[in-house]
């Protein structure tokens, strides 16, 4: 065997292995009915894929994780620019943003479930609540990040305060509002899916509870990989977006030998 | 100088003061079912955590939380190394370490229960699996980039296999895991209030979710203040113990910038 399919050999068979043995696992009914075979989950997943009710919860769900994440971006970064420029404003909203920046989304679910209801509002407060943090620290630490010649020669080249903002310290944090916005993206997902699940919002994470608390643990466990999959599509899309968007900056420019 | 130094500890620490009095005043007649007075939120926050609730809820949420996030900590190093040293073993389960990565840790919660049923157990098992990705991938990253150099030096002075994976392995890819763990702790913490929240009657997030579907809305604020207060204490306190066990790290990096 060459050295250079060994690996792909190799993942070939731990996936069969794990899929043999949930079959197996299954088959013996060491959970009951509550562990589906493989070949169940996966006949049941075909036919899921076939109707309706999923590709509406489907667009749901990546609806809202995508429109909340473009509202978290956008008032994060004006957020983030704000705080990061002055630094009284910093200093006020020191304590503040470290008090909620370990406080996950999930903590306010009930107040948000109790306020507006189990709808997509509720899902998308959620969302922005929980991406909204961390792209605002991070653009605090690019407005920082700026190099002072930069900016000083801006000054002198007689730009305006506003241009300088947007035409030097806005790309000079770009970066770290695309490692923010890597991080976010899934996060997005995460929350909607969780909103769902919890607070009956529309989208997958409902679809889930219901699966669950109808015993139909098939459809759960189809529900479950498809989200696995989503999942990774949401981490493979944002990073290729961050490359292209970011092409132009040092730390992603390929090298050229 | 001084002056302004001053000036922002002023601004820094009485901003949120300023903010906890607005909200103390401004709700204080407030009849809006939602939202009651802060006053009436703290009385319940005494009534219900201190210290009725306190060990049959608080301390069981947080037991299931530190035992959880232990087990993932000692396993997700423990993976780590064994896919990082063991080429076969990464090829085999990279692919599904990424999948398992993919699916957000709240989902895999009705699945546990559904195996395990609602009790402890479930929630100690979807705590430590969920939080067992983020240290498992630190860690593998971690050693991953341990310098060749490091590693030849080692096996100049023969260091046993053991000596190497102990002395030389794991301390240079402490900065790496400890950032793991982190990630690793926010993720046990929200899995923790999510296996509460769905279908357990015990628990901070159960009581918390409870109050908010029986409308006892000062209940339900005194349960997230308590949440909000535990995930800030939790954080401070890793960070600490980080800052402890790292301090070498810290200070060589110090050096380095000044340098």
């Amino acid at each position: 065997m060459k050295a250079s399919i060994r690996p792909y050999a190799f993942s070939a068979l731990g996936i069969a292995g794990a899929l043999v043995i949930w079959q197996v696992l299954a088959t013996a009914k060491v959970a009951g009915n509550a562990l589906p075979p493989a070949t169940t989950v996966f006949s049941t997943l075909t036919s899921t894929l076939g109707t309706g009710t999923f590709w509406s919860a489907l667009g749901a769900t990546i609806g809202i994780a995508l429109l909340a994440l473009a509202l978290a971006a956008l008032a994060g970064v004006a957020i983030g620019l704000l705080v990061g420029s002055f630094e009284s404003v910093r200093y006020a909203t020191l304590a503040v943003l470290e008090f909620l920046k370990p406080v996950p989304p999930i903590v306010v679910l009930p107040l948000a479930v109790l306020v507006l209801g189990p709808t997509a509002e509720m899902s998308l407060f959620l969302v922005v609540f929980g991406c909204l943090l961390p792209i605002v620290m991070q653009t605090v630490d690019g407005v920082q990040g700026t190099d002072p010649v930069a900016r000083d020669t801006a000054r002198s080249y007689g730009m305006r305060e506003g241009e300088i903002l947007a035409r030097v310290v806005l790309p000079s944090a770009m970066p770290y509002i695309g490692t923010a916005m890597r991080v976010a993206a899934p996060a997005a997902l995460v929350v909607t899916v969780v909103a769902g699940l919890l607070g009956g919002g529309p989208g997958l994470g409902q679809s889930i509870y219901q699966a669950q608390a109808a015993g139909d643990y098939a459809s759960l466990y189809a529900l479950v990989i498809v989200l696995g999959v989503l999942g990774l599509l949401f981490q493979g899309a944002t990073r290729l977006a961050e490359r292209r968007v970011l092409h132009w900056h040092e730390s992603y420019r390929e090298v050229v030998p | 100088m001084r002056n302004v130094k001053i000036r922002n500890w002023v601004i820094g620490a009485g901003t949120p003061v300023l903010l906890l009095a607005a909200w103390w005043f401004l709700s204080a007649n407030s009849t809006d079912p939602f939202f009651p007075p802060l006053q009436t939120i703290l009385v319940r926050f005494q009534e219900l955590w201190l210290f009725e609730h306190f060990q049959s809820d608080v301390l069981l949420s947080l037991g299931n939380l530190f035992v959880g996030f232990a087990i993932a900590a000692v396993a997700g190093i423990g993976l780590g190394f064994a896919t990082a040293l063991l080429p076969p073993v990464r090829w085999m389960i990279d692919p599904l370490i990424h999948f398992l990565r993919g699916i957000p840790p709240v989902a895999l919660v009705p699945i546990f229960i559904s195996l395990i049923g609602f009790g402890t157990q479930m929630r100690v098992t979807s705590i430590a699996l969920a939080a067992l990705f983020p240290t498992m991938i630190a860690t593998v990253d971690g050693i991953r980039s341990v310098s060749n150099d490091l590693m030849d030096v080692a096996r100049v002075y023969r260091l046993s296999r053991k000596e190497r994976v102990l002395n030389v392995l794991l301390p240079a890819a402490m900065p790496q895991i400890f950032s793991g763990l982190q990630v690793s702790l926010q993720v046990a913490f929200i899995v923790m209030i999510a296996s509460e929240m769905l279908g357990s009657s015990q628990g901070i997030g159960a009581m918390t979710l409870l109050a908010q579907q029986s409308f006892m809305t000062a209940d339900m604020w005194a349960g997230i203040l308590l949440l909000g207060v535990i995930g800030f204490l939790v954080n401070i306190l890793f960070s600490l113990l980080k800052r402890k066990v790292l301090s070498w790290y810290i200070g060589s990096r110090r050096m380095a910038r000044a340098a």
